[in-house]
């Protein structure tokens, strides 16, 4: 799901740029990034992304109904592609571990995209370490799932939003730890200098192996819109 | 070479690259513990009898296994690269040495729910 996301920076930060077709979604994507950083408006221009391709539709898991939808992209709010988004709000741990281990009863044709917002909240404090590993693991069996309804060379991409805390404790950590074992892609919002009513932010991405880390600017204007520029580095 | 000695021979490369579990890996697999069971929807996941007598839950979409030998030594401490009870799940896949249950696809979910 790591090279969706990426398409989504790239395209939105280059004028008109459209040849990138749908390619292959790419490893299992986990989005770290303190409370407010956009974690969630990614998420959604993710979505609108992955809508948009012709395939299947988008599952959207997450504690609460969104406040209000981030305007967020290039990519108009197209009405045909919010209808390929199906929000689900299990409310609780227990919920949300039945709705994926019963994913193989969903009728209908499989996801192409499965988004997970504010994994934080599904791990609680007493859910060990144990649980907090199963769930992960069912994350990718329920995707790996959908993977094989699609068919060869369509997979299911699948990306975990987690909010990370500054003053992280270790728990927090071997979670962390945990999770990068199971998501070797991952994306981090870093807070940036923001000017009058604008909110920045600097978006790095890794998509594991030898891959470069990829970076971008992302800069919301008070409307919500998103401005994408990529950040170049001297030596390349 | 006799099937013996390439037995022997397969028995130490395993050893070399998995450790002591992967003596303890042929013997589950020779004891016929590891059952794949799948739903018409074509979900599957493995169950492995252990030697300890209790059934560990393991997804091999993802590499995952129940057991805490799983938890602590493959994610915790990263000293193994993966349990026994789930190198016997890979080593049935290749063998084609599981055996097989069909369940349907309510059963599936409360079993995958039950493992929790």
């Amino acid at each position: 799901m790591a090279e969706t996301l990426r398409r989504v920076l790239a395209r939105c930060s280059a004028a008109g740029n459209r040849e990138e077709s749908a390619a292959e979604a790419g490893p299992p994507l986990l989005l770290l990034g303190a409370s407010g950083s956009g974690k969630t408006a990614l998420l959604f221009a993710t979505a609108l992304e992955v809508a948009g391709e012709g395939r299947g539709p988008v599952l959207f898991l997450t504690r609460r109904p969104l406040q209000s939808l981030p305007v967020g992209t290039r990519t108009a709010l197209d009405p045909l592609r919010l209808q390929k988004i199906r929000f689900q709000y299990p409310p609780s741990t227990r919920e949300l571990l039945h709705l994926l281990c019963s994913a193989h009863e969903i009728p209908g044709p499989a996801p192409s995209l499965l988004l997970l917002d504010g994994l934080e909240e599904y791990l609680l404090n007493d859910l060990g370490s144990q649980e907090a590993t199963y769930l992960t693991a069912l994350l990718l069996d329920t995707a790996a799932h959908f993977s094989r309804r699609l068919g060869t060379g369509q997979g299911c991409g699948l990306v975990v939003a987690l909010q990370t805390q500054e003053e992280a404790d270790s728990r927090d950590g071997l979670q962390v730890a945990m999770l990068r074992r199971y998501f070797p892609a991952q994306c981090w919002l870093q807070p940036g200098a923001s000017g009058p009513g604008e909110h920045r932010l600097r978006v790095c991405l890794e998509l594991g192996g030898l891959s470069p880390r990829t970076e971008w600017w992302v800069a919301f204007q008070p409307q919500g819109e998103m401005r994408i520029t990529p950040i170049v580095h001297p030596s390349e | 070479m006799t099937k013996k000695s390439v037995q022997i021979k397969y028995k130490h490369r395993l050893k070399f690259i998995f450790g002591s579990s992967a003596i303890q890996a042929l013997d589950l697999v020779d004891r016929q513990s590891v059952t794949l069971i799948s739903s018409p929807s074509g979900r599957c996941v493995y169950q492995v009898l252990g030697s300890s007598g209790k059934t560990y839950t393991c997804l091999a979409s993802c590499h995952y296994c129940s057991c805490p030998a799983f938890a602590f030594s493959v994610l915790r401490k990263s000293d193994s690269l993966l349990c026994k009870h789930l190198l016997a799940v890979y080593l049935c896949q290749v063998m084609r040495a599981c055996q097989q249950v069909s369940v349907s696809d309510k059963q599936l979910t409360d079993m995958l729910m039950e493992k929790k």
